[in-house]
């Protein structure tokens, strides 16, 4: 691992410098929201943005993306695949979101591995940033995270005053620090005191204090449990927890067709919504609300934890904090985990 | 290099078309690049995914036998946009076929035993290829005698005619027996439903495996007719649907539990699917 610093006035040099070989995807405000976009110039980057309200994912796994085209006539089919990465930079990730990578990784790259999120993943390098305040919402640490810590990127940046903290680590990370180093200066000493200072103030902010122990066994003795329905009743089915979820994977695939030409489009979608498991019988495997929200939290908090190893929440809050009727993923947690079986 | 892309169908055109029932229609499909028709190979009780372009894409279970190496057969019942566009189709007509996926029926656990199959109208098209795959001469000194027992509404319901009253009775250590619902003129055979007519038969529970398939009310009381039987869940295999996109454990919707039906399944015993949430 490569350790420097990388004083803030240099941050902008920094980003232009990557802007000549990558495409820089950043966090950047539209309006009063973050949200992550490829951006023209160095400048327009949202550095010390809060959170962004839809998850940076939507860069490996766009919320509607052309798979490939078809053109039918009578004699011949053309299939052309559609396949987008450029070599990019994915820059300023928070460490909830850095662990949501991981956890679409188990999904999108098992074997059949899937194309357009594999070759995104690939070509880009990513840049997380550890968090400077704690947001209402969130519980990372919940789930092992830290809000200081970039697991899973190739290179940490670290707010630590008047610079960054820069740690390289991966070889990809690595190089790319070591090609200019004359932006950086050593660490100095102290600084390892400093952020264990900043992560238990950080922690310390956090609304809520989440413990997830046992939790898998304890949902799977309560899925016949009253509960699901007494929550669902004021569940508008909305599916925007889905939709700002780091970790939700799911996709419709439509055409949309012109004549005999047209695009094969792969869509977000959500388990919440009625017609998502609707068969063409008319038979509905989850044809009530409740069922389809414990679906999602049983999704969350039990099945991808048996299927890949890995929780499928990574405590970002952000369904937290859209919610319009207040379902809380801390609440939930907490009653099933003081519910009688 | 080409680095395979799942979702990217094969293209493929119809050769035949058998118009089974008043709804249900056979398309006879070839691969249009014959490598990829060589190379291909599906187990019994697997699923592909077919396209028609412009109207999207729907899973359906591969009803032709594994040993068929020249085509590949999907039995469709007309019933929602995908398959009232695939019946519209002729003979010529493109479409793309991607997979085969999921698990098959235990044909390796099930050597040395005999076969009960029960089958519900187009409930037959998943049991189809294991039967046929049995059957074939390179197999059926593996597999002990099998019994099928199918009905359907009516004569006309009944698909697979020529290999349910010809091909299927004429192979030595196969019976069948066929019902249908309710009298009619020119029917001379067994009146009456799927389940009532297993306990009739009494099919005996020693050394076979049981495959079902059919409308959920036939495979309810059919099992209950199993167990008086002495049937144990182990020994018994259905194939479940449901709706999917991608076919291989990325779109979601076909969980139940922490398994998807298109990789975990469609082929589950009924010990497991025991196990599993009642979302099926």
């Amino acid at each position: 691992m490569v350790l420097k610093l990388l004083k803030k006035e240099r941050l902008l040099s920094f980003l232009e410098r990557l802007m000549q070989k990558f495409l820089l995807v950043a966090p950047v405000r539209e309006g009063n929201l973050t949200v992550y976009r490829p951006v023209k110039a160095a400048a327009e980057v949202a550095v010390d943005a809060p959170k962004s309200v839809v998850p940076p994912k939507e860069w490996f796994f766009p919320q509607t993306e052309e798979i490939y085209r078809y053109a039918t006539s009578k004699e011949n089919l053309v299939l052309e695949e559609n396949v987008l990465a450029p070599p990019a930079v994915l820059f300023g990730v928070r460490p909830c979101d850095l662990r949501s990578f991981q956890v679409l990784d188990a999904v999108f790259l098992q074997e059949p591995a899937d194309r357009y999120y594999a070759a995104r993943r690939e070509n880009t390098l990513l840049i997380g940033m550890s968090c400077n305040t704690a947001c209402p919402e969130c519980f990372c640490t919940a789930y092992g995270i830290s809000p200081l810590k970039g697991t899973g990127a190739d290179i940490h940046l670290t707010d630590i005053g008047t610079a960054y903290l820069v740690e390289a680590l991966t070889p990809k990370g690595e190089e790319i620090v070591l090609q200019d180093p004359e932006f950086y200066e050593e660490k100095v000493a102290g600084i390892d005191e400093a952020l264990r200072a900043k992560e238990q103030a950080l922690t310390a902010e956090f609304a809520v204090q989440v413990a997830v122990t046992d939790l898998p066994a304890k949902m799977a003795a309560l899925f016949n449990h009253p509960y699901w329905e007494e929550l669902s009743r004021r569940c508008l089915g909305c599916g925007i927890c889905t939709y700002v979820c780091p970790t939700c994977h799911c996709f419709d695939i439509t055409d949309e067709n012109r004549g005999n030409t047209g695009k094969r489009l792969r869509c977000w979608d959500a388990c919440l919504f009625r017609d998502y498991t609707l068969h063409t019988s008319g038979h509905n495997p989850r044809h009530a609300l409740h069922q389809r929200l414990r679906n999602r939290f049983f999704h969350k908090l039990k099945y991808n934890l048996d299927r890949y190893g890995i929780e499928g929440c990574v405590g970002c809050g952000r369904c937290v904090a859209l919610c319009p009727v207040n379902i809380d993923i801390r609440e939930v947690i907490a009653t099933v985990r003081g519910l009688q079986v | 290099m080409k680095v395979a892309n799942p979702l990217l169908p094969q293209p493929a055109t119809i050769i035949d078309i058998i118009q089974e029932t008043g709804d249900v229609k056979t398309f006879r499909v070839v691969l249009d690049d014959p490598d990829a028709m060589a190379a291909w190979r599906h187990r019994p009780g697997q699923t592909a995914m077919v396209s028609v372009f412009g109207v999207g894409e729907a899973m359906f279970c591969l009803a032709s036998s594994p040993t068929s190496r020249d085509w590949i057969e999907f039995s469709i019942r007309r019933a929602g946009k995908v398959t009232t566009a695939i019946h519209q189709l002729e003979p010529g007509a493109k479409i793309g076929v991607r997979g085969p996926y999921g698990n098959s029926f235990p044909v390796e656990a099930m050597r040395g035993n005999d076969l009960l199959v029960i089958g519900g109208g187009i409930g037959l098209a998943p049991l189809r290829p294991l039967v046929n795959f049995m059957i074939a001469p390179e197999n059926r000194k593996d597999y002990g005698n099998i019994e099928i027992i199918y009905g359907a509404r009516s004569y006309g319901d009944l698909c697979y005619k020529e290999e349910v009253f010809r091909t299927w009775p004429e192979t030595p250590g196969v019976t069948v027996w066929t019902t249908i619902d309710a009298p009619e003129e020119g029917w001379e055979g067994h009146v009456g439903f799927v389940p009532a007519y297993v306990a009739e038969i009494k099919p005996a529970p020693e050394n076979k495996f049981v495959a079902i398939c059919g409308p959920p009310v036939m495979i309810k009381f059919t099992l209950k007719e199993l167990e008086k039987l002495g049937f144990k869940e182990e020994q018994i295999y259905t194939t479940l649907e449901m709706r999917m996109k991608c076919g291989i454990g990325k779109c979601g919707r076909c969980n139940i539990g922490a398994k998807f039906v298109c990789r975990d399944g469609p082929v589950f015993n009924l010990a497991a699917l025991k196990e599993l949430p009642p979302e099926y």
